[in-house]
Order: C-alpha cells, then structure tokens, then sequence
C-alpha cells in the first residue's frame, strides 16, 4: 500500500501561476488543492489541514495578509507551515512574517521550477 | 493617484520614479513573471507536447495582455499631445469587437465573455480607440477577479433620459467589505484612485480608463453588487439617432 501523499493548498489567484505550481508540487510527490481567493481558501484549510500552504499575496477579497491573520486565530491551523510565493518578495523585510507561520518566501520573478517543490519538502519532514 | 506622468524627469534629466511608474512596474510583473515561470517549464525536458503547446498558448496570450498594458501606457503618456476626435459608433457593435479579441484568452482560462443582446439600436459619441481600450480593460480586469462559475457580461443601455449610453462590464466574485477595500487601496496604492479598484490590483488600469474617458468627455464608475461588481463607461449619446 502507498504511503499518502502530503497535501498543499495553493492559493493563487492566478489559475495559470497556480497550475504551474501544481505541475510541480505533483512531479515532486505532493497531493494539491487550488484555491483562488481568501475566502475559499479558509474553507478548504479548514477542511483538510493540509501539511502545508503555498500562498501569494494579491488576491481577491481578502488578501494573503489578511488570511495570514485568520490563520493565525485558529489554533488548530495556526501550526500549518506556509510558503508566499509573490512577486513582492523583495519588499518583504526577511523573518518578518515568521510570527505567522510563514516559513519561506519565494519571489516569482526570480525562482526556478524546482523552487516551490523545494521549499514544501523543507518544511514537510 | 496623484497627476504625475510617467515621463516625469528631474533637473538632470533622469527620470524619476512617481506612483505611475511605480504601478505601472507593478502591473507588469505579474504577466512577465508569468510568461518566465512558462517558459523555464517549457525548458525542462519532461514536458508532454500537448502540455507544452497548452504552456506556449499561455505564454503568447499573458504577452498580449502585458502588451495591451503597454500599449494603454504609452497612449496615456501622449494624451496631453493628442487630440481624439469623437465619432458617432454603435456601441454594441464595439463591445461584440471587444468579446471576439478576448475570446481566445477567457477561452483558454475556461471562461466565457458575451454581450447581453438588446433590442434596438443605440449611438453614442466617443472615440472608438479609447473607448474600445477602456472595455478591453475592463473586461480584462473582470477576467482576473471574477469567479469562474459565471459568465462576465457586457451590456449597454441608456442612460439619464438618453442622454448618455453606459457601456458596463458585469463580473461575479467574493464580495469585498467597503472598509477592506478602502484600507487595501490606501496600503498598495498610492496609485488607488478615488474609484474603488480592486483590493488585489495597483488601480493602475482604472486610472488609466479613468484618463482615456476624460480625453473624451466621457465617465467611469464602478457598482458594486453582493456578489461582484460591475465597472462602466458612460458616453454620450449621439444625437444623429434622435434624427433617424
């Protein structure tokens, strides 16, 4: 019998940025779900407390940040380790979204495709 | 956003970075960042060919949209020099032209754009080119926040007695609290202009729209619904049709 695979929710408002990730994150082992939007995304972490979250900033009704927050006030998905992945990474002071479970920032304009895939397996043990 | 160009230099002659040039870098690295993450997948040899033609179709469609961004740039910094002639126009004709040349990219995100059909004919004055970039980027901008489950819709109907036509894009997506909108544009944006853009976005393509309208006495607002909003345009009607 397989061992499950780990789950990462994407969310990204973008479906062809997502589907690039999802190729990815597939090639490299990971289960995924897509979310586009900080409501939605709050459903479905809520309702499969995945190992981990890759998360851009940009969205749609509520933004990245605002979701950080939401997270943060569930203690139980307070623990799931979340990679931002935005095209705003250079102006994100390092280390300052530590405190929100953030545990690497990806910059889209500058990563490789095996960086997001990377970045999960670092903080997926 | 505040009235500065995006040509603005300083005494030396350098160019210097105002809230324009800054939105308008903003808005281009989504698609650029984009078309690259694409392209490294396309270079990586385990790509199928039907994926990467699906990948390639991507890349060209992401361009053009950065293109039209472009293009829209470079016509606002020459409005002040232009002088755009208004023209009497069947606006729905315009808006059926606007469904056929983003067909292949809502196509191709599985979406669907269509002109709510009316009975009867309208004119309006406008001109053609400005207006027919303002609904591009409307349009463009309801493809990206709108949710997929419907259809974004362009209509147009008259106005104030007649007196104007108003062209409006209609799309449907989580709701978004006034105040949160508010705050989010006041955080990205100094580029935010007084009419509500959306949280996500740098307000640049409305300023933009905003700029193209006024360089031809026309209008732009935006509507919001429970469940999306719609984004339009309101020119003149044309007075040619009261003589038919």
């Amino acid at each position: 019998m397989s061992a499950k695979k780990p789950m990462v929710v994407v969310v990204e408002d973008d479906i062809w940025m997502a589907g690039q990730l999802i190729r990815q994150l597939e090639r490299g082992g990971f289960a995924t779900a897509h979310v586009t939007n900080g409501l939605e995304a709050m459903d479905v972490i809520d309702n499969t407390h995945p190992d981990a979250i890759i998360l851009d900033i940009f969205l749609p009704g509520p933004n990245g940040v605002v979701l950080l927050h939401e997270l943060r006030s569930h203690s139980d998905l307070a623990r799931i380790p979340i990679v931002v992945c935005t095209t705003t990474a250079a102006d994100i002071p390092k280390g300052s979204l530590g405190a929100y479970g953030v545990r690497a920032v990806l910059d889209k304009t500058t990563m490789g495709v095996e960086d997001a895939v990377a970045a999960v397996r670092r903080i997926v043990a | 956003m505040e009235g500065k160009e995006l040509n603005t230099t300083d005494d030396s002659g350098v160019f210097v970075h105002t809230p324009l040039f800054v939105a308008a870098a903003h808005e281009l690295k989504s698609p650029l960042a984009l078309v690259r993450q694409l392209a490294l997948e396309l270079e990586s040899s385990d790509t199928m060919p039907q994926s990467a033609r699906q990948i390639a179709n991507q890349i060209s469609l992401t361009s053009e949209r950065a293109l039209r961004l472009t293009t829209d740039l470079t016509k606002h910094a020459r409005l002040e020099d232009s002088l755009f002639t208004l023209e009497p126009l069947n606006p729905v004709s315009l808006c059926d032209e606007v469904v056929e040349e983003l067909r292949p990219l809502y196509r191709a995100k599985g979406r669907e754009l269509r002109v709510r059909q009316r009975r009867g004919s309208l004119l309006g004055l406008a001109n053609k080119d400005l207006l027919r970039r303002i609904m591009l980027s409307f349009a463009d901008n309801a493809l990206h926040y709108g949710d997929n489950q419907h259809p974004v819709e362009i209509s147009v109907h008259a106005t104030e007695g007649g007196q104007y036509l108003r062209l409006g894009v209609r799309d449907f997506g989580p709701a978004v609290p006034v105040a949160m909108h508010r705050r989010v544009d006041g955080a990205i944006g100094k580029a935010a202009s007084t009419m509500s853009t959306r949280p996500a976005s740098s307000g640049l393509g409305v300023y933009i729209a905003r700029q193209f309208a006024d360089a031809m006495q026309a209008r732009i607002g935006t509507t919001r619904h429970r469940d999306g909003a719609t984004f339009y345009v309101d020119i003149h009607a044309s007075s040619q049709l009261r003589l038919l």
